[in-house]
């Protein structure tokens, strides 16, 4: 009998976890074993808070923030005091893809990560643009905002990289240099969106006005302490079983329909464009 | 069991021999085993020691071992009801081995339907080839197969003599009433007529799938996972046992393969 390939026990590989598309487990563990090539480095070393939905997206998820019970040895985990949960939480560390497969057969459909590394979790290694459209705002709003966030970036000299929220928002994400704080990250975002309202009407920044119709919320308090946002190639408990897509900039023009980057097509993308996110390190300066 | 002077006569590698008679006609012949059954087996051992474990025949009256001289054979009429038949009694009826095997006709080899064929013996000339291969190469010719009886030990066979791959070879026949009739169940009679379009359809999937047999294609998986623990385990290499993958996880497996490949690449 040939070696074991993963440590993984699979179980209930036939349920359905996207009844409109008839998606199986077995489908959505698919998914993650082939898109691990380009997701895993991004994961590396980073805490993260999972989504389950073990009877399906019609249904509730719950949020899961430490190791489930039963996590098995071999699963890396980091204890941190987390001041939103006002305790210690155990949160698991996906270093390798026997712990993706395992999220995966655990209906963890949506993985989210931390902006820290587990070797500094109180300092960001990332800064996130976190655009989030309110309806009737769509996705054509937030590519609009986007580009406009990129072009503001480009002139201070930042490089950024982009995803797709998986359902209307976009992601536009700065790696940075050791040493910023979390209170810097976050007054950084702030007035990069302040100047973007000046710019256009679309976008909102204050928190009170994060629900108004028609407007994109540039949510700058994500930067923050055991803050997440959704991972790079994780799926959206979406209909659609939509995927946070990381793009190339090129790419996010008008046109661009987000519900399409999904389960089935995202896997068929050659290109892998946050390959070098964290080679470019970089420092913020004063807005 | 065979008489003495029987087994006498069985050179070596044969199981019988004897002629094939057509009318006046003896085509001196002797049967060799064809068919070898390779499928896994094992033999109940005792974990304490392991030693194999031997049956023993215990009544169920007394729970006691029975010695072989207290034995005696029964048929079961009813359940629980025995006629006994004494040793001398089984000895009259069977019929003797008369070292024949009698052709009676021949048929068409393809009339006769694989559902009766039983077990193959690959036929040799013994002493004289000359008969032999020219009933072999008129059956060839002809299509022909010879149909006909044989006793083997004790039991009385129907039998066809066919040729195959350049030499004749024996295949004993199920009786009539061993092989039961399809066309008697009360599904198969209440089936109905299927419309044209869906023949043709059935017909057309048919075509596409066609190909020629090749029985090597088929492998017997369990006998090929127990070859090689054998191997493992003569070497002396310890076995952690898996749990067996089961059909549905194994196209993850083929994508998992695909993935590692990647990832050890970097």
């Amino acid at each position: 009998m040939s070696e074991k390939l993963t440590k993984v026990e699979f179980t209930n590989l036939d349920k359905i976890l996207y009844p409109k598309l008839k998606i199986t487990k077995r489908q959505v563990i698919e998914y993650y074993i082939k898109i691990a090539p380009k997701m895993l480095d991004l994961l590396v070393d980073r805490p993260l808070v999972l989504t389950r939905y073990p009877n399906g997206v019609q249904q509730e998820g719950f949020y899961e923030k430490d190791a489930p019970p039963g996590t098995p040895s071999w699963v890396e985990t980091f204890r941190s005091y987390s001041r939103i949960a006002e305790r210690e939480l155990n949160y698991v560390v996906c270093n390798n893809l026997d712990t993706l497969i395992w999220l995966a057969n655990l209906a963890a459909l949506e993985i989210h990560m931390t902006l820290s590394k587990t070797s500094a979790f109180e300092t960001p290694d990332l800064v996130v643009f976190d655009l989030d459209p309110k309806s009737p705002a769509g996705h054509d709003d937030a590519i609009e905002v986007a580009n406009l966030l990129k072009e503001k970036l480009d002139a201070f000299g930042l490089k950024s990289y982009v995803k797709t929220s998986g359902k209307k928002g976009f992601h536009a994400l700065i790696a940075i240099e050791e040493g910023h704080t979390f209170e810097q990250t976050r007054r950084f975002v702030q007035k990069i969106g302040e100047s973007l309202k000046k710019q256009t009407d679309k976008v909102v920044t204050e928190r009170a006005k994060s629900e108004t119709p028609g407007k994109i919320y540039i949510d700058y308090v994500q930067n923050s302490h055991g803050r997440t946002m959704v991972c790079p190639y994780s799926l959206r408990a979406t209909a659609q079983a939509t995927v946070s897509t990381p793009l190339a900039w090129s790419n996010v023009r008008k046109g661009l329909n987000p519900e399409t980057l999904n389960l089935f097509s995202v896997v068929k993308i050659a290109d892998n464009p946050w390959r070098g996110l964290f080679q470019d390190k970089q420092k913020l300066g004063d807005v | 069991m065979m008489v003495e002077e029987e087994k006498s006569r069985v050179r070596k590698g044969s199981v019988w021999s004897g002629t094939i008679t057509i009318g006046l006609v003896n085509v001196p012949v002797r049967l060799r085993t064809m068919i070898f059954d390779k499928s896994v087996t094992f033999r109940f051992l005792h974990k304490k020691d392991g030693s194999p474990l031997k049956y023993q025949k215990v009544c169920i009256k007394e729970d006691k071992v029975v010695p072989w001289q207290e034995v005696e054979k029964g048929y079961e009429v009813r359940k629980g009801e025995f006629v006994v038949f004494t040793d001398e009694e089984l000895k009259a009826a069977r019929p003797e081995s008369d070292q024949r095997i009698r052709i009676d006709k021949f048929i068409d080899y393809l009339s006769i339907d694989p559902v009766y064929f039983d077990r193959s013996y690959i036929l040799t000339p013994d002493n004289n080839s000359d008969a032999y291969s020219l009933l072999l190469t008129a059956l060839e010719k002809m299509g022909k197969a010879g149909v006909g009886r044989i006793t083997l030990r004790t039991k009385e066979y129907p039998i066809l003599v066919h040729p195959y791959k350049g030499a004749l070879v024996l295949t004993t026949l199920r009786y009539a009433y061993e092989v039961s009739d399809p066309s008697r169940l009360e599904e198969i009679k209440e089936l109905k007529e299927p419309k044209k379009e869906e023949v043709d359809l059935a017909k057309k999937i048919i075509t596409d799938l066609s190909g020629e047999f090749d029985i090597t294609e088929y492998k017997d998986t369990f006998k090929q996972n127990i070859d090689e623990l054998l191997e493992k385990k003569t070497k002396g290499e310890t076995i952690t046992v898996e749990k067996p993958v089961k059909e549905e996880a194994k196209e993850l497996m083929v994508a998992l393969q695909e993935t590692l490949k990647q990832l050890k690449k970097k």
